[in-house]
């Protein structure tokens, strides 16, 4: 595993832990006020966490794809390197 | 019910009819006589059918009736469905690509299929086994409880007192299921699930649009509830009682019960065999990851469904009216404010989204019973043609079991049971997940591990009150010398943990045997186009 493919694998757990987290700090937006669209806080908070945990794994899947390329090339380097 | 929505669901019901049959020839394969075709559905579907698929597994019928039932019911954590489903999507990005390689690798069809090749042990791959299918059996039975819920609101209820004609319609609903199972596989619910999923995102977006504008707007809705449930709590507290209605979790305890609820059970879904089906289904690694981002659309619906509780109780929906049946809610708000043709595409979406999960458990509780039961102890010489036999055949004994338990038994018993399927299941996570990274657990401290927590898990449900019975009254209990109220799951996992952990130390230290690992590393990342993982068949795009 390359230096370059661990700083994204990094970053990808850090996206993760951040779309993971909030919904299980439920003290935090327990609370009724304020109101969007008549919607009490508690509610539109939580739709507003499934966007923003659907942004931050989207972002996650992105550096993923590029981070499992760069291994695999460095994998398949080293193989051809034993032979 | 009027002729309309009856002629409407009779409609869209037989088109899933026919789609479930033809889905036979779809993708078709040189021989569906294998496991890889008929339980996997040839192992080549893409993002697309896959978020269908696995949107199917995780968003039942016995979803749509039983949250916004918990909800209408005044309970304080019934929204935690919602945090549930966000959590889900980062483990699967993380745990469950892992598991896609190996069983492609090594040809897994089923999650204790990976256990017993990683541990080399058969035992703990029979105990997943066993587990998944206890845990799914109940499953498949809530979907009928769902589908049952319609048919009474729509009045298909023939005036009988006989158990079998008093649910006719049920029963050939089922037999219909279980005929194109048997003859499509995985295919089947896969298409299905494009018509499911249609009409369910269709009925959502009008009811949340529709009902609230008409009832006065979500403003009007929230403040009638909460007027509502606090009525229900001066009620309760003048007769002596707590109050317990409520429209968030306003308390310290509940939020640890919402918290621990949203987070056991986000473990737990991807435990579930049938949830695991459809992604060894995917053909490819990053389908799974691109799903996990695609897929919280889904969330999204589900809490604007739950929030229909909410709407069933502004529109003046009295549980009294329901005969105490808190799930009969939703359909009877569907019956009181849709126009009666809208009202019959509304029911066929539940039905029909009842039938694709079916289809997904049984075929998945028929995989293991092929692989983990009858090919690893009855009959180890067994070929894939004999294979694909077997599991066809189980996959209509599991579904006349579930059919059977629901008809001929009391309801009750088939929602316990899914509520400890739920304790169950969480169980065999430890030996699935690490076992995705690490081989230092013991195989014989994993079985223990589970076995400590499945009794623990069992007896604490069975020892929790609820409101009108004695014994699994709920999900929640007090954490061990807590006056705080956590899943029972998750207490049952952290003991399962512990002893798992401390065993092994010890079997380590004994020099117990351990089994033979039958991976290596470079399973874990493997991905289509590598050694031993070719397509099963040309992938359309």
């Amino acid at each position: 595993m390359s230096s370059r493919s661990t700083a994204l694998w990094v970053v990808v757990g850090v996206l993760l832990v951040l779309a993971a987290v909030p919904p299980l700090l439920v003290p935090v937006y327990a609370r009724l006020t304020p109101s969007l669209w008549g919607f009490p806080f508690y509610f539109w908070f939580q739709f507003l966490l499934v966007i923003w945990a659907a942004l931050l794994t989207s972002g996650a899947y992105v550096l993923a794809k590029a981070a499992f390329r760069r291994d695999r090339a460095a994998r398949a380097a080293a193989k051809g390197d034993v032979k | 019910m009027s002729g309309v929505a009856f002629g409407v669901f009779l409609f869209l019901f037989l088109v899933v009819t026919v789609m479930g049959f033809a889905a036979a020839r779809w993708r078709r394969a040189k021989s569906m006589a294998n496991l890889d075709e008929w339980g996997l559905g040839g192992r080549g579907f893409g993002t697309f059918i896959s978020w269908f698929l696995i949107g199917g597994d995780i968003y039942t019928a016995y979803t749509f009736i039983a949250v916004p039932a918990t909800l209408f019911a005044g309970s304080v954590t019934g929204f935690f469905a919602v945090p549930y489903t966000i959590i889900i999507y980062p483990l699967i990005f993380v745990f469950l690509p892992r598991l896609w390689s190996v069983s492609h690798r090594h040809g897994y069809v089923t999650p204790a299929d990976f256990v017993e090749g990683r541990y080399g042990s058969k035992g703990l791959g029979l105990a997943i086994a066993l587990t998944g299918i206890v845990a799914t059996m109940p499953y498949i039975a809530l979907q009928l409880v769902g589908m049952q819920v319609v048919l009474d609101v729509m009045g298909l209820k023939p005036h009988s007192d006989n158990w079998f004609m008093k649910d006719l319609p049920l029963f050939i609903a089922f037999v219909i299921l279980a005929a194109y199972t048997y003859s499509s596989g995985l295919r089947a619910p896969a298409l299905i699930a494009f018509v499911k999923d249609t009409l369910i995102y269709l009925v959502i977006i009008v009811a949340v649009i529709y009902i609230p504008h008409h009832l006065g707007g979500w403003g009007h809705v929230f403040d009638v509830t909460k007027q509502s449930f606090d009525a229900a709590n001066q009620k309760a507290v003048a007769a002596g009682g707590k109050p317990t209605s409520g429209i968030y979790p306003s308390t310290g305890v509940s939020q640890w019960a919402y918290a621990s609820l949203a987070l056991g059970s986000a473990l737990a879904l991807f435990m579930y065999p049938h949830s695991i089906t459809g992604v060894l289904a995917a053909k490819d690694r990053s389908v799974i990851r691109r799903n996990a981002a695609l897929l919280p659309a889904y969330s999204f619906l589900l809490g604007l469904l739950a929030l229909l509780g909410f709407v069933a109780v502004a529109a003046g929906i009295k549980i009294d009216q329901l005969g105490g049946n808190a799930q009969l809610s939703i359909p009877q708000l569907m019956e009181n404010e849709f126009p009666s043709w809208f009202a019959g595409v509304a029911y066929a979406a539940i039905v029909i989204g009842a039938l694709v999960p079916a289809a997904i458990m049984s075929i998945a509780a028929a995989n293991l019973f092929t692989r983990n039961i009858y090919k690893a102890y009855l009959r180890t010489s067994a070929t894939p043609e004999e294979e694909a036999k077997v599991a066809k055949l189980v996959s209509l004994v599991v579904k006349i079991g579930a059919l059977v338990f629901v008809l001929a038994m009391n309801k009750t018993f088939a929602i316990n049971l899914q509520l400890l399927g739920g304790v169950w299941i969480l169980q065999t996570f430890p030996a699935i997940v690490a076992g995705l990274y690490t081989r230092w657990f013991h195989r014989w401290a994993l079985l223990l591990g589970w076995a400590a927590a499945m009794v623990y898990g069992t007896v604490v449900a069975y020892q929790t009150p609820g409101t009108t019975q004695k014994h699994f009254g709920g999900s929640v209990h007090n954490f061990p010398g807590t006056q705080t109220g956590i899943y029972i799951a998750v207490t049952a996992f952290i003991l399962n943990v512990l002893v798992a952990v401390i065993l092994t130390a010890v079997f380590r230290a004994l020099k117990v045997p351990d089994g033979q690992d039958r991976t290596v590393a470079d399973d874990y990342v493997a991905d289509l186009g590598d050694v031993g993982v070719e397509a099963e068949l040309n992938p359309l795009t």
